[in-house]
């Protein structure tokens, strides 16, 4: 699936000294290949998050277009927006973003039940959960869960619709380095069967793992190397 | 079971307090809503009973009924009185012109004693020309009341032998009156012939006898008339003041005027209260939600990353709001169900105003009504919440929780 942005840019209001807005995201030109990992890095404040989230569906561009193969993703009504990011985007958000009324097993499944009968990827998701280590939290509420679980459990949800196109905002702050190795590869496993994945990050350990590496400084992206 | 209905009741489940609080407010708005409703309706059901009772465009007492209170005191309330205006009095009131129709009334309240199976006010009337009591009782007892007969209102009960015994002698309990919410309520009822027999009774029992220098044969407690067409109420009771000194007249009208102007004053003011407590408690309710919903700003953030629609969002907050909307106004509706019906009667002690509670079919659409309108309260103010948090942009609730 090819994700394409033109001439995208994002303004926020905020009061200061000589204008009332300010830049998250210059006008960009980017395309997230298919069948590979692409990574994102800069300080905090960067811009990073606000692409991110441009390109996740979440957040609309002052000005540009996303595409989607082709398709504006935000002229589309926001139904159908929500559910094809259900289906086809898998999205780790920065931050914990547990449902605390849901256990870790039901907060996984909850993207496969939304448009239809989640029970059949109950394997998948207990697969999932194996993989980051959860295996043992299933039933346990997700409010109950460390940073790094609830980090863990959120890139299973993000995956268990098995998504065409990955979006992972500091998929590895809260992890140790074993399982920051085991998060990237999973990442670069998914990338090598065919899924376009965005990691955006400000450590340099997933650089080993990238196809291809753009910075972001002051809202302005540019590719490296 | 959808998405949004399974998520929404494991919220439900999860988060006690919060569904507790909500669940509390909607039963205090039903509660409010039905029982101040309940109330109002059963004043002015009382009312209408009362005017319907009364009939009559004068009454007319003997003066020496003063001490005994009000004359709508003791024709409606039962307030108990022993006062008797002669036959010849009666007969002078009677040849008063403009009169289309006059029925008297014998008044006795029978002793607190051995020879009495309960202190209660006797009301004997002439079935024959009665047209206050008669059509009232022709409800609940189609038959004439016969001699020894007498007819209970609702709130004397027991006597399964069906005999209650006044001065010594037994009588027959001939039918139990429907409720009036009235004094009239605590009264019996019996033909003249037998309520003068029981006078006779009592004036031979009583140490002191209430029947000193009356004739018990021809003596009349109250008169009721009709006024003819072409005369008004208050040239006859004017006729009869100025004519007839030992007796006063005084205009039905003005009798029932007084208790409605009480009632209206106490059922708006029944009516502002419960307004007022309705509306403070739907203030409360869109604070509490719009709290709430605040809180869950990041919840539905991370439902909308996963790919929930607005849609599905306000479904899901919808349904929350349903489920604990309709079991707090189905709550508020049991709970002020079990305390007011039980309490109608302290409640009319209280208010000093009949009160008469509606029939089921009105109660249970005055259910209805409070459900319905409980329901939609905390719906519509579920849903707007949702609303306001779901047109906010996903990526900036995102940026204020990170």
């Amino acid at each position: 699936m090819k994700l394409l942005c033109e001439g995208i840019s994002r303004r926020f209001f905020r009061n200061g000294k000589n204008t009332n807005f300010f830049n998250a995201v210059e006008k960009t030109f980017f395309e997230l290949p298919e069948g590979a990992v692409t990574e994102i890095v800069g300080r905090s404040g960067s811009g990073k998050t606000t692409f991110a989230n441009i390109l996740s569906g979440l957040l609309t561009p002052t000005e540009g277009v996303l595409l989607i193969d082709g398709v504006d993703f935000f002229s589309l009504p926001d139904e159908k927006r929500s559910q094809f990011r259900n289906k086809n985007i898998g999205i780790v958000p920065q931050g914990q973003t547990g449902l605390s009324s849901l256990t870790v097993l039901e907060n996984v499944l909850a993207p496969a039940f939304m448009y239809g009968d989640g029970k059949e990827k109950e394997s998948l998701a207990k697969e999932l959960l194996s993989q980051m280590d959860l295996f043992e939290l299933c039933d346990v509420y997700s409010n109950e869960l460390s940073g790094g679980e609830l980090r863990r459990m959120s890139i299973a949800r993000a995956l268990i619709n098995s998504p065409k196109i990955i979006i992972a905002d500091e998929p590895t702050g809260d992890l140790d380095d074993d399982t920051t190795r085991l998060v990237l590869s999973l990442f670069r496993k998914k990338a090598d069967e065919g899924a376009s994945v965005l990691i955006v990050t400000h450590e340099h350990d997933a650089l080993q793992y990238a196809d291809q590496i753009y910075r972001m400084e002051k809202g302005v992206l540019s590719k490296e190397g | 079971m959808s998405f949004a209905s399974g998520i929404s009741i494991k919220n439900i489940k999860r988060k006690p307090f919060r569904s507790l609080l909500l669940f509390s407010l909607v039963l205090l708005i039903a509660f409010t809503l039905f029982s101040g409703a309940f109330v109002i309706i059963s004043l002015r059901n009382g009312l209408e009973c009362y005017q319907s009772r009364l009939g009559a465009d004068i009454v007319v007492i003997p003066s020496s009924a003063k001490g005994h209170g009000s004359v709508d005191d003791i024709l409606l309330s039962g307030i108990t009185g022993n006062y008797y205006m002669s036959g010849k009095d009666f007969e002078k009131v009677a040849s008063t012109e403009g009169i289309a129709s006059i029925t008297r009334q014998f008044f006795l309240t029978s002793a607190k004693a051995s020879c009495c199976s309960a202190r209660v006010q006797i009301i004997g009337f002439d079935p024959k020309t009665d047209f206050s009591i008669q059509p009232w009782i022709s409800e609940s007892y189609k038959n004439e009341i016969e001699d020894g007969d007498v007819v209970v209102g609702c709130n004397i009960n027991g006597y399964d032998s069906g005999l209650i015994t006044f001065y010594g002698q037994e009588y027959r309990i001939a039918a139990r009156l429907e409720k009036t919410g009235t004094g009239l309520d605590n009264a019996i009822y019996t033909n003249m012939a037998t309520v003068r027999q029981m006078a006779k009774n009592a004036d031979r029992l009583l140490e002191t006898s209430p029947f000193q220098g009356v004739d018990i044969e021809t003596a009349t407690s109250a008169v009721l008339i009709k006024v003819a067409e072409g005369y008004t109420i208050e040239e006859v009771a004017d006729d009869i003041n100025i004519h007839i000194t030992k007796v006063e007249a005084k205009m039905a009208k003005s009798m029932i005027s007084d208790i409605s102007e009480g009632l209206l004053g106490t059922s708006r003011m029944i009516g502002i209260l419960v307004a007022l407590i309705w509306a403070l408690a739907l203030i409360i309710l869109i604070i509490v939600f719009v709290l709430l919903s605040n809180e869950r700003r990041k919840e539905f953030a991370i439902l909308r990353v996963m790919g929930a629609s607005q849609k599905m969002l306000s479904r899901i907050m919808g349904t929350e709001a349903a489920i604990l909307c309709a079991a707090g106004a189905a709550a508020g509706i049991v709970l002020s169900l079990l305390i007011i019906y039980p309490l109608s009667a302290s409640i009319k002690d209280m208010l000093g105003l009949p009160f008469l509670s509606p029939g089921i079919p009105v109660i249970l659409l005055l259910a209805l009504l409070s459900f319905a309108l409980s329901l939609f309260a905390g719906m519509i103010t579920a849903l707007i919440c949702a609303r306001r948090i779901t047109k906010n942009e996903t990526g900036l609730l995102l940026r204020e929780d990170a």
